[in-house]
Order: C-alpha cells, then sequence, then structure tokens
C-alpha cells in the first residue's frame, strides 16, 4: 500500500492514496469529480475543462483536477456555486452541437455525456442557431463506427492510437466547430486493439460495428470472467443476458481493470471471442451418431473403458486447473495414458510484446504444472496403441488435417467431450457436450504464471456439465469442488493456506511465491 | 289401507321432496334478477332456447349444464377422500330432510279419513327441523377439515363456531314460542295461528311474539350461512371457505344445499311466525263452508291481475335500443298467450267447481290447493327477503357477530321467555 | 402549524342508530325502491346492451396498440427500446436492425407485442420518444381461439388503423 495523505473535499475530512491525481484519489473513495478527457490508462490532457475545481489555498481560482496531484491538508471545493456553473457551462459547450439521439445511440445508458446531464446539468438547451451537421457512421476500420455529431473531442482515441498502440491512425482535424476526429485519407485503423477506443469513448462517438444496435446496455448482465483467447488470460466483462422466450448469450466482452495482467485493455481478437461461446455449439448427446441421453452416452462410455484395453485421455490447454485435476484423477483410475498435446493451439510469430501471446490456449502453465505430457512423438505413440481416445475438448484439428486425423484415428473407438464442433466431433463414436468456459467456474495459470480464478457467468436453459463433472460421471474418484481444491493445494504451495474465495481478485503471481516449483 | 291412501301419501311424500328441488331454480333465478334490480343492473337474461328467455330461467339450464360437465377433480392433496365426497352429501341430505315436517296445508278429510299434509307424518315438529338444522354445521365443519386447505379449515371453523352462538338464541326463541302455542307439532301451530286476536288481528307468531321473531329470523340467516352472516364463505377473506376445493358437481351440491337450506328455513319462519299456509281471516273451516263465494271471487280478481300482468310483460320484455323486428315482441306475446290459456284453464276449473255440492271433497281439495299456494307464496316472499338483506347489508366482522350472538340475541331471547312466560301465566 | 384541521361528526352513536335494526330497515327500504323502480320499467336500468350497443370510446381511452408510420409508409420507430424497458409486464419484444433510408439510424427488424401478456398501462406510449407507438385504434374487444393470434408482429401494428383524426388524438392529451 502506498502512503495515505489526508485532505478535505468539500469541507469533510478523508483520506486518499498519495501520488494520484484528485481525479483518482478522490474517486477512490467515492467522490466523484467529472470528467470527459481524462482516463487513467491514458493520462491527463486536460482539454474538457470538465474536472475544474477549486482548491483554497490561493491558487488560481479554479484547477483541473486531473492535473493536480493530491497532497496533505489540500482543502478542495467541488459544490461551490461557481464549480457548478463552470459544470453546466461545459456541458452546454459541449452539448451545443450534439445530436442529442440518445434512443438510437449504443452508449446510452453507459454515457458519461448522459450521465453528467443528469447529475450536473439538467437545462433547456438556449440554443437557438441551427446545429452544425457532421458526418456520422463513418466506418473507421476495424470495425470501429465513428459519429462526429456526438464526439466531444476529448481526444482519448487520438491519444489512445499515439500512445499506447503507437500507431497514430486518429487526429483532431480543424478548429472550432469544425474539429473533427478522423483518420488520415484511405488509412483507416489498422491495429489490434483498435476496438478499445469504442470503451474509451466517454460517449457514443465509438461504436462497434459488432455491437451495434444489438442490445440496449442496460439490459446486459455484466458479469466478470477471464478470456481464453490466448495464455495472457485478460480480465474481462462477459455482458450477456437472457432475452424472452430464448437462451442466456454473451453480447459483448468488454476489457476489466486488472494491473497485473492486462491494465484497461484487451485485443479486437479476444473481445470476438465470445462469438464461439454463442455458435457452433455442441448441445445433442450422440452415440454412434444418434441421439441419447446424457446418462445412456455414459453407461456407454463406461462399458467402452471396460473393454478398451489401453485407452488414451486427451485434455485441451484450455480446461481449468480444476478439470485437468479431475481428469488426471481419472486417467489414473482407469490407468491410462493422458496427454496434452496441442502444438496446432499455437501460432508462432502471432504475438506481440504487449497482450497477444503466440499460445492461444488459456492453460498451458497448468498442463505444465499437472505434468501432463504436452509432446508430439508421445502422443503419437500412445495413439498408435491405443484402442479408445477420450478426449476432453481438444481440437485436433489445429493440430492435424482431417485427411491426417482420419488416418491416425481410423481403428480408434473415440469418445469425444466438446464445446465446440469440429472435425473429431464429427467422427466421435459417443459425443457429450461441455460447458463453454463461461459456463463454469475454475481458475487458470497465465503466460506470466499468475493464478486467476473465474465464476459461472451464464446460466443457460439447458445447463451442461462441465469436463471435471464429465470426468467423476465417468468414474474418476474427483467427485466435488473440495476434492479438487484439496488436490490443487497439494500441487501448488502457494495454495496451501488459502481458501478458494481468498485468492485476489487481481490474480495470485506464482512467481513471487518462494515455495513455488513450477517451471514455467 | 286404500288406494287414496297411498295416493295421498306418494303425493306428499314428492311435494315435500321435490318442491325444494323445484324452488333451487326459482331461488337461483330470484337471487340473480333481484341481486341486478337491486343494483340498477339486468342480471343474467341472455341466455336462450330459440329466443325464449324465460326472464332468465333459462341461464339455470346453462349452469347446471356447466356444472355438471365440469371436471369433477379432487386434488391430490386430499387425504380423506370419503369424508371429502360425504361433506356435500350431508349438507344437501339434511337441508331438504329438515323440510319434511313442515305442513304445507290442512289436513284433508276426504271421504271421512283424514291426510296430513306434510313430507313424514312426524308430531316431534319443530325438534326434528332443529335436529336436522344443526347437523347440517356437519357438513360444512367436514368439508373443511377434509379439504386440507387453510381456507378451507377456516371456514370450517368460523361456520362451527357461529352455529353454537346462533343456535341457543333460536333455540330460546322457539321456547318462548313454544309456550305461548302448547305444542311442539307444526301443524298444531300453524292452525292456532287461524284463529283471531281480539276477534279482528290474525294470531300469527309474529303479533304475539314480536320479539321473538326478530331473533329467530336473525338466528336463521346465521344458521343457513346468508349474508350478513356468512362468514363461512366470506370470499374476500378466506377465497371461498369451506368448499373452496370443491368444483364442479360436488360444488353444485353445496349450492343446491344452500338454496334448499334457504328454502327450508323460510318454509319454518312462515309456519311459525307468518301463520303457515293460512289465509289471513280464512281459517279451514271459514274456507271450506264458502268455498263457491271464495271461488267467484278468484273467477273476477284473476283475470283483472293477469291483465296487469301481461301489460308489464309487454312492458318489459322488449329491447331497449333500437332493433327490427324485435324478437322480444314475439317473444312476450306468446308468453302472453301461455298465460291467458292458463287463466282460462284455472277459470274452467273454477268454474266445475261452483257446480259441484258445497262442502264436499272438492271443496276440500279446492281449499287444500289454495293453502299450498298461500303457503308457497309467503314462502316465496322470505326467500325474497332473504336475496333482499343479502343485497342490502354487508358482511359482519367476525368478533362483531359473536358479540352480537352471545351479548345482544341471547339476553334478549332469555327476556322474551320471562315476559312472555309472565303474561301467559297471567292470561291463562 | 397552520394545518386546517376539519373534525367529522362520527356516525353511528345515537340510539336510532346503535339498535341498528332501524336503519336496517331504512337501508332495505332504500334497496327496495331500487328494486321496485327496475322491475316496474327495466328501460331506466343504469345499463349498457353491449355487444348490441358498442360503447363511444373516447380519445384517450387506451385500446390496441399500433405503430405509427412516416407519410411513405415506413415505419417510424427508432427501436430505441424505451417502450420494452419501461413495460411492465415484460409484452414488448423488439429486435433492432440498422436503418438505411436515412429517416433514422436505427429501425425494429422484429417489433412484437403479447397482448395476453400486456395490462394495457399505456406506458410505452408514455416512454416513446418518436411517437411511434400508439394506443388510439379504439379496439377495445381482443378476443380469439387461439394464443398465437394474440401476438401481433410489426407488421399487423403498422397495419391497424388509428381511430381518431390527428387533431383529435393530440387534443386528447396524450
Amino acid at each position: 500500500m502506498s502512503d495515505m495523505v489526508k485532505l478535505f473535499v468539500n469541507g469533510v475530512e478523508v483520506e486518499v492514496e498519495a501520488g494520484k491525481n484528485l481525479i483518482d484519489a478522490v474517486g477512490a473513495v467515492g467522490i466523484e469529480i467529472p470528467h470527459l478527457c481524462y482516463h487513467p490508462a491514458l493520462g491527463a490532457d486536460g482539454n474538457c475543462r470538465m474536472c475544474l475545481v477549486g482548491i483554497e489555498d490561493g491558487r488560481p481560482p479554479l484547477v483541473p483536477a486531473c492535473k493536480t496531484p493530491a497532497q496533505e491538508g489540500m482543502k478542495v471545493l467541488l459544490d461551490a456555486e461557481h464549480i457548478k456553473k463552470i459544470q453546466r457551462d461545459v456541458m452546454e459547450l459541449e452539448l451545443i452541437n450534439h445530436p442529442i439521439d440518445c434512443p438510437v445511440c449504443d452508449q446510452a445508458g453507459e454515457c458519461s455525456l448522459q450521465d453528467y446531464y443528469m447529475d450536473y446539468d439538467q437545462r433547456e438547451s438556449r440554443m437557438t442557431v441551427a446545429q452544425v451537421n457532421k458526418n456520422k457512421k463513418m466506418d473507421f476500420g476495424c470495425g470501429v463506427v465513428h459519429d462526429q455529431e456526438r464526439c466531444v473531442l476529448c481526444g482519448r482515441c487520438v491519444r489512445f492510437c499515439r500512445e499506447i498502440t503507437k500507431t497514430g491512425e486518429l487526429g483532431i482535424i480543424n478548429r472550432t466547430d469544425e474539429s473533427r476526429v478522423n483518420i488520415f485519407p484511405g488509412r483507416p485503423l489498422e491495429n489490434r486493439y483498435a476496438v478499445n477506443v469504442v470503451d474509451l469513448c466517454p460517449v457514443g462517438a465509438m461504436t462497434s460495428s459488432d455491437f451495434r444496435f444489438q442490445q440496449r446496455v442496460w439490459f446486459l448482465k455484466k458479469s466478470p470472467g477471464i478470456c481464453h483467447g490466448c495464455s495472457k488470460g485478460c480480465n474481462i466483462t462477459i455482458d450477456h443476458n437472457r432475452q424472452k422466450y430464448e437462451d442466456d448469450i454473451i453480447y459483448r466482452l468488454r476489457p476489466r481493470l486488472n494491473q497485473q495482467v492486462n491494465g484497461y485493455f484487451m485485443c479486437d481478437e479476444g473481445r470476438l471471442s465470445y462469438k464461439q461461446q454463442n455458435e457452433n455449439r455442441v448441445t445433442q448427446v450422440l452415440i454412434d451418431k444418434s441421439e441419447a441421453s446424457i446418462n445412456d452416452a455414459i453407461q456407454s462410455c463406461l462399458a467402452k473403458i471396460e473393454n478398451s484395453s489401453s485407452p488414451l485421455i486427451l485434455v485441451s490447454p484450455n480446461c481449468s486447473l480444476e478439470q485437468l485435476v479431475a481428469i488426471k484423477a481419472l486417467a489414473d483410475q482407469i490407468d491410462a495414458p493422458i496427454s496434452g498435446y496441442s502444438d496446432g493451439y499455437i501460432k508462432a510469430g502471432d504475438g506481440d510484446d504487449y497482450l497477444i501471446q503466440d499460445d492461444k490456449s488459456a492453460n498451458r502453465a497448468g498442463l505444465n504444472l499437472l505434468e501432463i505430457d504436452t509432446t508430439k512423438a508421445k502422443f503419437e505413440e500412445r495413439l498408435a496403441t491405443a484402442d479408445l481416445l477420450i478426449n476432453f475438448d481438444n481440437d485436433l484439428s489445429l493440430s492435424y488435417s482431417d485427411t491426417e486425423l482420419k488416418e491416425m484415428l481410423s481403428d480408434t473407438v473415440i469418445i469425444a467431450l466438446s464445446s465446440q464442433k469440429n472435425y473429431l466431433t464429427d467422427l466421435a463414436n459417443i459425443l457429450i457436450p461441455l460447458a463453454a468456459y463461461s459456463e463454469y467456474a475454475g481458475s487458470l495459470i497465465n503466460c506470466d504464471n499468475i493464478l486467476q480464478t473465474f465464476d459461472k457467468a451464464l446460466s443457460k436453459n439447458a445447463p451442461l456439465d462441465d469436463a471435471a463433472i464429465v470426468a467423476a460421471k465417468l468414474g474418476g474418484p474427483m467427485k466435488n469442488a473440495t476434492d479438487i481444491f484439496c488436490e490443487l493445494q497439494k500441487l501448488i504451495p502457494a495454495l496451501s493456506n488459502t481458501e478458494l474465495q481468498n485468492i485476489p481478485a487481481e490474480g495470485l503471481n506464482l512467481n513471487n511465491s518462494e515455495a513455488s516449483n513450477v517451471t514455467a | 289401507m286404500s288406494l287414496l291412501d297411498y295416493v295421498m301419501i306418494a303425493i306428499r311424500v314428492a311435494f315435500s321432496a321435490f318442491v325444494p328441488l323445484c324452488f333451487i331454480a326459482v331461488c337461483v333465478w330470484m337471487e340473480r334478477r333481484g341481486a341486478g334490480f337491486f343494483q340498477d343492473r339486468a342480471g343474467p337474461n341472455r341466455a336462450n332456447i330459440y329466443g325464449f328467455r324465460a326472464a332468465g330461467l333459462v341461464q339455470n339450464l346453462a349452469d347446471a349444464a356447466k356444472l355438471i360437465f365440469k371436471e369433477d377433480m379432487v386434488s391430490g392433496h386430499i387425504k380423506h377422500k370419503f369424508y371429502f365426497i360425504l361433506a356435500p352429501i350431508i349438507v344437501f341430505f339434511t337441508s331438504l330432510v329438515s323440510f319434511a315436517v313442515v305442513p304445507f296445508a290442512d289436513t284433508l278429510v276426504l271421504g271421512g279419513k283424514s291426510y296430513i299434509m306434510q313430507g313424514i307424518p312426524i308430531d316431534i315438529g319443530i325438534l326434528w327441523f332443529f335436529a336436522f338444522a344443526g347437523f347440517a354445521v356437519y357438513g360444512i365443519i367436514l368439508a373443511g377439515w377434509s379439504s386440507t386447505n387453510k381456507y378451507g379449515i377456516l371456514g370450517g371453523l368460523r361456520s362451527a363456531a357461529q352455529v353454537i352462538s346462533y343456535e341457543i338464541p333460536m333455540a330460546l326463541a322457539i321456547i318462548s314460542l313454544l309456550v305461548v302455542y302448547g305444542t311442539v307439532d307444526l301443524n298444531e301451530m300453524a292452525q292456532f295461528q287461524g284463529g283471531l286476536l281480539f276477534g279482528f288481528i290474525p294470531m300469527w307468531g309474529v303479533i304475539l311474539q314480536p320479539v321473538g321473531v326478530i331473533i329467530f329470523i336473525i338466528a336463521a340467516f346465521a344458521e343457513t350461512n346468508r349474508t350478513p352472516f356468512d362468514l363461512a364463505e366470506g370470499e374476500s377473506e378466506i377465497v371461498a371457505g369451506f368448499h373452496v376445493e370443491y368444483s364442479a358437481m360436488k360444488f353444485a351440491v353445496f349450492f343446491m344445499g344452500e338454496y334448499v337450506a334457504m328454502f327450508a328455513s323460510s318454509a319454518i319462519i312462515i309456519t311459525l311466525y307468518f301463520g303457515g299456509y293460512q289465509i289471513p281471516w280464512f281459517s279451514t273451516d271459514v274456507l271450506i263452508n264458502y268455498a263457491k263465494p271464495v271461488a267467484l271471487l278468484l273467477m273476477i280478481l284473476l283475470p283483472i291481475i293477469m291483465y296487469y300482468f301481461t301489460g308489464w310483460i309487454k312492458r318489459s320484455n322488449v329491447s331497449h335500443y333500437p332493433r327490427e323486428n324485435d324478437p322480444r315482441v314475439f317473444e312476450a306475446n306468446v308468453y302472453i298467450k301461455c298465460f291467458w290459456a292458463l287463466v282460462v284453464v284455472v277459470e274452467v276449473l273454477l268454474l266445475t267447481l261452483l257446480f259441484c255440492e258445497s262442502g264436499g271433497s272438492m271443496a276440500h281439495i279446492f281449499v287444500t290447493l289454495l293453502q299450498v299456494c298461500t303457503f308457497l307464496t309467503k314462502v316465496t316472499m322470505m326467500i325474497f327477503v332473504y336475496i333482499w338483506v343479502r343485497w342490502t347489508l354487508p358482511r359482519f366482522r367476525y368478533d362483531l357477530l359473536q358479540k352480537l350472538g352471545w351479548q345482544t340475541l341471547l339476553p334478549l331471547a332469555l327476556l322474551n321467555i320471562l315476559v312472555t312466560s309472565a303474561l301467559v301465566v297471567v292470561f291463562s | 402549524m397552520g394545518a386546517e384541521v376539519k373534525t367529522m361528526i362520527r356516525k353511528g352513536s345515537s340510539l336510532r342508530e346503535r339498535l341498528y335494526l332501524i336503519e336496517i330497515f331504512v337501508g332495505m327500504a332504500t334497496t327496495f325502491r331500487h328494486f321496485l323502480r327496475n322491475l316496474l320499467d327495466n328501460s331506466k336500468l343504469y345499463v349498457r346492451h353491449y355487444p348490441e350497443v358498442e360503447p363511444e370510446i373516447p380519445v384517450r381511452w387506451r385500446g390496441r396498440h399500433r405503430l405509427t408510420s412516416h407519410d411513405d409508409g415506413t415505419v417510424k420507430c427508432v427501436a430505441c427500446f424505451m417502450c420494452q424497458t419501461n413495460c411492465p409486464a415484460n409484452c414488448i419484444m423488439i429486435e433492432a436492425e440498422e436503418r438505411l433510408d436515412g429517416k433514422a439510424e436505427k429501425m425494429p427488424k422484429r417489433f412484437t407485442i403479447d397482448l395476453l401478456e400486456c395490462i394495457y398501462c399505456g406506458y410505452c406510449v408514455e416512454a416513446c420518444p418518436v411517437d411511434a407507438i400508439r394506443m388510439d385504434s379504439g379496439i377495445y374487444s381482443v378476443t380469439d381461439n387461439n394464443r398465437e393470434s394474440f401476438v401481433l408482429g410489426i407488421q399487423e401494428l403498422l397495419e391497424t388503423p388509428g381511430a381518431f383524426s390527428e387533431e383529435d388524438y393530440k387534443k386528447g392529451g396524450a
């Protein structure tokens, strides 16, 4: 914890963190200072003037809170009449040419301008001249749609492209009411984090073409989660909703602040990875391509395992630690070798030095922790002798072509447990659907050796079992979450003295733990 | 026993068994149309057979058909199905049987033999009525209990407590009446009321026992679970009370039981306090002696009454909105023709009486029929009072109901016995 | 302080009223007067002879819903979901899509009202920012034999005509 300083807000003493500016410091104790252009990831710009506050120590009458560090004994004035007036005046300025098309604006409900109008303004417009018409629905590329009329010219998006992605596609051109955010002619947004400007935009000027008009944001349930798109494990907010008479589905993913992992942002690819959770799902239990009940399928699997002389268990590197523990216990029980071969999940050279990683699986470090073999040679050697393959959601079609797969698995009975349809699920003798990661709780170890937990976000109309439960049904000894967590505590010394719910929200960095025996 | 004896037994049993049943339809009809008129609306008047609505009576047929064909269900949670089914039967049966001792005409003398005009020739009279009216509440309590439903059991409990509080003043009111009449036999009571007080006032119970009649009527309302004492149903508080779990015909039996009880208790009130089958100033003997003049009087009165009645039908049975070839006018004309035909038949019958020997068996039968008509008219009027009260007074609060029973009616009834007995001792 | 206190005379304490019976007879006389009047002349009943005589629907009556359209027949609705958000019965179901004819940015792809769930409160009309949904169709009797026909789609809602002139509707204070 950093040092604390005491200061006064509207005459009331509060204790805040030192070294931050007033917006963040005072905001952390629940006192809001309105601001449009300031964003903690982008730093203070001081162009919107919405955060002007009074400091009663002989300074100029008004100072921007975003550029003023919190200091001991400071007397901050927020509710004086002249502060309120400046807030109203700034709001009036911003609203001169604002179209106020909240009914059709996707930002409505999470719009700073809308909220501030209700909190600080609530005045009728005094404008009698016609509004300046600007361009609407401009395609900026990368799925970003820009509406110049709604823009308040805070420059967050411009600064994001300059400071974070260092690509600088956006700029503010012209002056006064001719000012616009725009791209250079013929050079649209072209970076892999571009859609973050939609989240950054305090108003509805930047909208995502993917989410555009899909839902009103106030209908969305916002559940925290961890992105499984790559081994970074970015923290996300899963925005999902169950519409009347329909199923609970995800409408968008947004980055969630975690300074230890991803900061404020996430990549565009990860943002769209929610579609895998909604589409192309396996929902029906199939035995030899004909529909069956889950109990019949389990019985049939048990019979097949019983009759098999050399079964092989394959796990996905996306499985949570809990699932891996349960599946490994099952493998020990039925005396089957277990493999985590998944080279197909690694896209060499795809990663960058920011968030995107080569490894597109979420929990490879977990595989290593449990000492599950991932080499190609051993997998192929074991598969050659195996007569039964039990595949826990590993998409082998990423690692092999379809013809290769068909050849390799020609004389093997396949039990596929999968959340997504792929070539292997087509081949499977028994197919059991699994829950996707938004439908179960678990923990992951990311590429930086940080252990993070996530909770169940969606409740489907027809809930599916997750891999750990299916492993238990197939005869695995790990029957419940407590057993599994005890096993995890044995494996990870850092967990030995803690409970599941005490794992910090930021994640547990296993590198810092001296007792760690993990080889990353 | 001669054939006539058997016929007379059949007639009197049939009368006391079927007339209450027929009156269910009349009661329901009166209740609905009456409620409508009390509240400035029409009541059910749309159900018809080929356009004939019979002033709304056809609605009863529709309701009966509905109740018969409805699913008769017994919920799975009901454990004691036998008692559950028994309960409405008890309610209906006791109501029906309690009417069996009420005389609907004076003893008929034919060929030197007298025939008593009540369902069961038993001389315990009013005690029989008490026994069965008190027993009816067992049906309600049983229904409430066997429903395994909190509303049902609340309804049953309320009914039980209510019966205890109101049977006592009712019985005490009767005691003072018995002191006056000196008999428990209902037929003798009715004959007693045929006399005249001071030579010009009919000796009806209502004249002799003005306080008793009020107590008795209030208690009778409570006994039949009618408003303002229908707390056992209390739909605004306990949904439907004791019959909340009943459907279709089982509900219908409760429903019919209530109306039969209303009929029976009206008949009792009439017999005890309003002269029974007696026509005021025309006792049975007078009627038999002057049968011909009475018949002549009726022959004159009947067409006059019918003239006004048909006029009313003509006025009332039309559509009160612009309508081409109003079918209701045609309907009204058919009714009017039927009624005039009826009048003609009655006139012919009365005419034959005029040519019979005076004081003979025809005169006896004529008087009996006249008394039956009088009795039914009085009962209908009493039923109307029941309905009238229901659509005028709101339901009692439960504590006020008990307070009225114990703190007002009971002392009043005791005082009444005291005063009555004193007067009887003084004047006899 | 200063508040005006009005003392109400508490009724029911006089002997006559406490006897109760007399008041009962007074009440019964009142109801009997009504009974007699209606019995003797049933044309005086306070009833409407529905369905033969149809009621006159005032402008502000909340009847079945309809969607209004622009002059060229295209839907006015901009799919802002205000009505759906506001609906206490959750009977409105909307799906939005991009509008390409330049009248607005957004329009409904699907706009469904389940009349069986609707409670006819009129909140949707209140909430609508563009006067796209109204309840001025004057249709007060919504009856049918199957559930499906109570679920109105966008086409049926658009085709329902308003029962009143624009002037009357505006005057109605909606």
